[in-house]
């Protein structure tokens, strides 16, 4: 005996209730939930399906599926970082090395203004706007999205999430830092400006990467990671 | 399994094992697959497998597949090269290991 198109909807939606957020995961579970129901079914056909799925799903421990959705994270976010390293590498090699050593020249001029302090936080301020405007767009039409397709891959919420920590940790705490220390940094000799140049391209190409480049090959990303990416 | 600790660390062997006799198989399989070769000995709970497919995948040991079958969506797992590499490897390392193990559990003396 085999599950019907409805139980199987069932079963995705016994997947979410228990937390597990993502489709990808969702599907798997499904796939194994339903070998073991339809096994118990070989041997005692009249079982009902609420019994069976409770008996597969005991086997996960007490836990539940909580252990599995922890893991396969921890998994993904190791992905994530082979990726975004593989983007920041990128920035390191020609031509777009001529950009990071752009960028840290004029993060090493900057440093020997007097008003180095207020210039980055106008900077900062400004780019925080620029950024918050894009990413209030790129939300909404997501969310579009998101009710359109209703499956959402963890590499997908990764990608997406990942942006914005990353511009709201770097725009706010950098922010308030400045703002705090009203350091002078002009004072400094010049090894340590070129380290604080240093110190401030890395997170400029990390933001851009990860607010701007990853999520516009989001796509491509998840088509390579997930073959059921255009099944469904 | 009382012993269930002693298999654990060498439930990535196991699995990679399987993969490279069998191609390629899917979560339920391997589970079915370990309980029939072992006669019940070892069995690989669920919440412990899973795990381990996901990091041997995103260690890029394991590629996937999905197929469609009987309504639902299918994920398979198989060997990558770099899997292929990792398993004789590791099978030697797990060889090596049972050997060491026999000498200390029952040590051959010899008087010289």
């Amino acid at each position: 005996m085999k599950l019907t198109k409805g139980q199987i909807e069932e079963l995705y939606v016994f997947t979410r209730k228990h937390y597990v957020e993502h489709y990808d995961l969702q599907t798997e579970l499904v796939d194994h939930l339903s070998n073991g129901i339809e096994e118990q079914w070989q041997y005692n056909p009249k079982l009902a399906f609420d019994d069976a799925l409770q008996v597969e799903f005991k086997k996960f421990g007490v836990f539940g599926f909580m252990d599995v959705v922890e893991k396969r994270q921890k998994a993904m976010s190791n992905r994530y970082r082979k990726i975004l390293y593989g983007f920041v590498k990128e920035w390191f090699q020609l031509p777009k090395l001529l950009t990071t050593i752009a960028i840290f020249i004029l993060f090493f001029l900057v440093l020997h203004l007097k008003q180095a302090s207020y210039v980055l936080m106008g900077l900062i301020l400004i780019l925080g706007a620029v950024n918050f405007y894009h990413q209030f767009k790129r939300r909404k039409k997501e969310k579009a999205q998101k009710l359109k397709k209703g499956k959402v891959f963890m590499l997908e919420s990764m990608i997406n999430d990942t942006g914005n920590g990353v511009s709201i940790m770097l725009f706010g705490n950098i922010f308030n830092v400045l703002q705090i220390m009203r350091f002078n940094f002009s004072e400094l000799n010049n090894y340590w400006l070129a380290l604080i140049a240093i110190a401030a391209t890395l997170p400029c190409l990390t933001f851009y990467i990860t607010a701007y480049v990853m999520p516009s090959k989001a796509q491509e990303l998840l088509e390579e990671t997930y073959p059921e990416y255009n099944l469904i | 399994m009382g012993n269930s600790k002693l298999y654990k660390g060498s439930l990535n062997t196991i699995i990679l094992k399987l993969l490279e006799e069998k191609g390629k198989m899917y979560g339920y399989e391997i589970t079915q697959k370990v309980k029939e070769l072992t006669k019940g000995e070892l069995k690989i709970t669920e919440g412990a497998l899973y795990p381990a497919l996901h990091k041997l995948e995103a260690e890029g040991l394991l590629d996937v597949e999905v197929a469609k079958v009987d309504n639902r969506l299918r994920k398979y797992y198989k060997l990558t090269e770099a899997g292929e590499k990792e398993t004789v490897n590791r099978l030697a390392e797990l060889e090596e290991f049972i050997r060491s193990m026999q000498n200390l559990v029952n040590p051959k003396w010899s008087i010289e």
